[in-house]
């Protein structure tokens, strides 16, 4: 069985026909090749598949497509504006958090979410919402800082 | 794969009506995290999907006339948390919110779904074995009380029928002196859901004495389901735990739970941790300037 579904995904209306245990990120990048979501753990733990749904940070590959059906999805792809990058992707660069990059994605995503919804997050409260975005190349310091810094500039 | 069929039910009737038909074939899916993890794993190949997720009158909180409250499936854990009707009639559940997973888990994992798949080291029915919640299943026959200490049966495997699902959760009024804590063991800080064992403690104390008037524990990660060690709890009520007591509900918990062993903790050791986070809880549970965990 197939469901017409119309997922908003960066502003951009898809209809399209999936599989109900069709996933989003599958939908994401194999049908509409958004490749900046990432495929890792499939269990929600990684946080490399986050997206937006609703402004929220959600597991896209937890995610069935038939469930987003109707709501607005944002994906790191949302982030460039005429070429010019986001405050907390500009930080990420300028703090070398960036090393394979796997990861990154996911924690933008979510460093995102933090600061248009806390005003001067400290240290703490910054590791507390990611933690559950997992880097095995960096050992985090860096990307704690650029999200810092991105929060400070943004006071 | 098998070929699944998907509804997406509009209305409390409308599952039920989906459940009949489906007889035993079906599987509801609500936050779709717990039911998620098993599809990418191929655990789980579904003939029939019963989507409630958007069934607004299942995503709600409110008083019950008798001054608790009553939380619908859908509640996610991240509105749970959020909730100041939870934090000033059940505060241990937000405390217990805190230890669940990451914002991207509880923006989605729903109380209600969380209770059905009965993982053996979950938070939430920890929290609820502790408060002695009933779950209200709904079904062709009408609504179903059942007590949240009989709900789960075994690996999870709880005591829905097959044409019934889960409703809502009702949880008695906050009692007079009371206190709570929630503790978890594992060994990442956040994301462990290898080996973890949690322990819920709500207690109501006696106002002159401070001894335990009345006491609700609930334990995970220390059996095939989660555990509600009731002797224990005889045992406690009416003391001013101490380290004599404290002992006497180590040998109970020792002999009766049954963890599983496996590659990171042993048997004996998970025994040994539920004992230490349970007494660490009671001590909290009991201490006047525990918090009320009020939402941030």
């Amino acid at each position: 069985m197939t469901v017409e579904i119309t997922l908003i995904v960066n502003g951009e209306m898809h209809h399209l026909a999936v599989s109900p245990t069709e996933t989003l990120v599958q939908v994401l990048r194999d049908r509409l090749d958004l490749t900046g979501t990432h495929r890792d753990c499939a269990m929600g733990i990684c946080g490399a598949c986050t997206v937006q749904l609703n402004g929220e940070p959600v597991s896209s590959c937890l995610l069935l497509a038939v469930q987003a059906d109707g709501e607005q999805i944002t994906t790191i792809e949302n982030l460039e504006k005429g070429g010019s990058l986001s405050s907390v992707q500009e930080a990420f660069l300028e703090h070398g958090a960036v090393q394979c990059g796997y990861c990154t994605p996911g924690f933008v995503m979510t460093a995102e979410a933090l600061l248009r919804d806390k005003t001067s997050p400290g240290r703490d409260e910054i590791v507390e919402a990611l933690k559950g975005n997992l880097c095995r190349c960096s050992g985090y310091v860096k990307i704690l800082d650029a999200v810092e810094s991105a929060a400070a500039k943004r006071d | 794969m098998t070929e699944c069929r998907y509804t997406r039910a509009e209305s409390v009737e409308q599952v039920i009506e989906s459940l009949v038909d489906a007889d035993g074939k079906a599987h509801i899916i609500a936050g779709g995290v717990a039911l998620g993890v098993l599809l990418n794993e191929r655990l789980f190949d579904p003939a029939w999907l019963i989507d409630i997720s958007r069934i607004a009158a299942l995503r709600s909180v409110e008083r019950t006339a008798e001054g608790g409250i009553r939380i619908g499936a859908l509640m996610t854990h991240s509105q749970l948390q959020r909730s100041k009707v939870v934090a000033e009639a059940a505060p241990l559940i937000i405390e217990m919110c805190r230890e669940i997973a990451c914002d991207r888990i509880k923006n989605r994992g729903t109380i209600g779904g969380n209770l059905c798949i009965a993982d053996p080291n979950g938070d939430p029915p920890v929290a609820l074995l502790a408060l002695n919640a009933t779950v209200t299943a709904a079904g062709p026959d009408g609504k179903r009380d059942i007590p949240i200490r009989e709900f789960f049966i075994d690996l999870y495997e709880t005591a829905l029928a097959k044409d019934e699902f889960l409703r809502d959760i009702s949880i008695a009024p906050l009692p007079a002196s009371a206190g709570f804590a929630y503790e978890k063991f594992a060994a990442r800080k956040a994301m462990d859901y290898s080996s973890t064992i949690s322990a819920a403690v709500q207690v109501s104390l006696e106002p002159g004495t401070g001894a335990i008037a009345d006491i609700g524990i609930g334990l995970s990660g220390v059996g095939v389901k989660p555990v509600w060690p009731a002797a224990a709890e005889n045992l406690l009520r009416g003391t001013k735990p101490d380290k004599r007591v404290f002992s006497r509900m180590r040998d109970i918990l020792f002999e009766s739970l049954e963890p599983i062993g496996d590659n990171l903790n042993s048997e004996d050791y998970k025994r040994h941790v539920a004992c230490v986070i349970v007494e660490r809880a009671i001590i909290r549970a009991c201490c006047p300037s525990q918090t009320t965990g009020a939402p941030s």
